[in-house]
């Protein structure tokens, strides 16, 4: 097996798990928890043409709804907490959640006080920890992939979500796949 | 607009190869600590130094364990400054994600 080959199998590696488990691509949306803006920083970089996450079919949102993984940053602060915990519900399942930073994961350097959580998974279930202060954006790249990953071992349970138990069918692309 | 296309093409695609092809951190980057049992005298001074508070000292079953996690770590290096016996090294790598909290932690023992 040549080097060649071996980069073209890798590089086709999330695209392809991207494909089987959300249809065409992968939506996130980037949820700021008090963060210090480092973060955000990283973020940003992932959709500039130097790390050039689109080429995976990977977009970053501008809503909730329209998002398939939320990418959260910050210890959760006490003014973000409600406005987390909307923007997960309001996100449609199987939905993915990303803690970036070290902050998200554990608090982090604000830790645990009267004004910030300690961490995402006070709030709300936790599917994959990006740590790094603020991680690199090929460490977001690498977590997403774990992330992705994880979607397809997660037994979700499609049928017994809430909408589609009043009756609406077809309404995911996602029905046929898990 | 001659000059313009001339730069385009004389710079081509800048865009990383990452997922394809492993990328790695600049010299001086600050990833991954490990912690080396050998060097380790169990004295503490990392903990006291650690600004998040992630790596802990405790006894358990006779043996002195030297816990670091690597969630919450903000990979500052004050734990690599501090020790006195070269125990601890910041790694340049920085593939961490995880899909447990328990994957991110790393310890050494060893018998009193």
């Amino acid at each position: 097996m040549t080097v060649e080959y071996e980069i073209e199998i890798m590089g086709q590696r999330l695209n392809e798990r991207i494909k089987k488990i959300f249809g065409r691509s992968l939506h996130i949306r980037e949820v700021d928890a008090g963060s210090c803006n480092a973060c955000e920083v990283e973020a940003t970089a992932l959709s500039n043409p130097i790390y050039d996450i689109e080429r995976f079919g990977i977009h970053i949102v501008a809503s909730p709804r329209h998002a398939d993984m939320l990418l959260v940053t910050g210890p959760v602060t006490r003014n973000m907490e409600l406005a987390l915990l909307k923007t997960y519900n309001a996100t449609p399942s199987p939905k993915l959640v990303a803690a970036m930073g070290s902050c998200a994961c554990n608090g982090g350097i604000f830790g645990e006080t009267y004004a910030t959580g300690g961490g995402v998974d006070r709030y709300i279930p936790v599917d994959v920890y990006i740590p790094g202060c603020p991680p690199r954006p090929q460490a977001v790249i690498f977590g997403i992939m774990v992330a992705v990953d994880k979607l397809s071992q997660k037994k979700t349970p499609y049928s017994e979500t809430p909408y589609l138990n009043t009756g609406i069918k077809g309404t995911t692309r996602l029905e046929h796949e898990i | 607009m001659l000059d313009i296309l001339k730069k385009t093409l004389k710079t081509g695609s800048q865009t990383t190869k990452y997922p394809q092809i492993p990328d790695f951190a600049p010299a001086g980057f600050r990833g991954k600590p490990e912690l080396f049992a050998d060097r380790c005298t169990y004295c503490g001074e990392c903990v006291t130094a650690c600004p998040p508070g992630v790596i802990c000292l405790s006894e358990k079953n006779g043996d002195k364990v030297l816990t670091l996690s690597y969630c919450g770590c903000i990979f500052c290096g004050r734990c690599e400054e501090v020790c006195p016996y070269g125990a601890i090294k910041l790694t340049e790598e920085y593939e961490l994600a995880s899909k447990t909290k328990d994957d991110l932690i790393t310890s050494i023992r060893r018998k009193l």
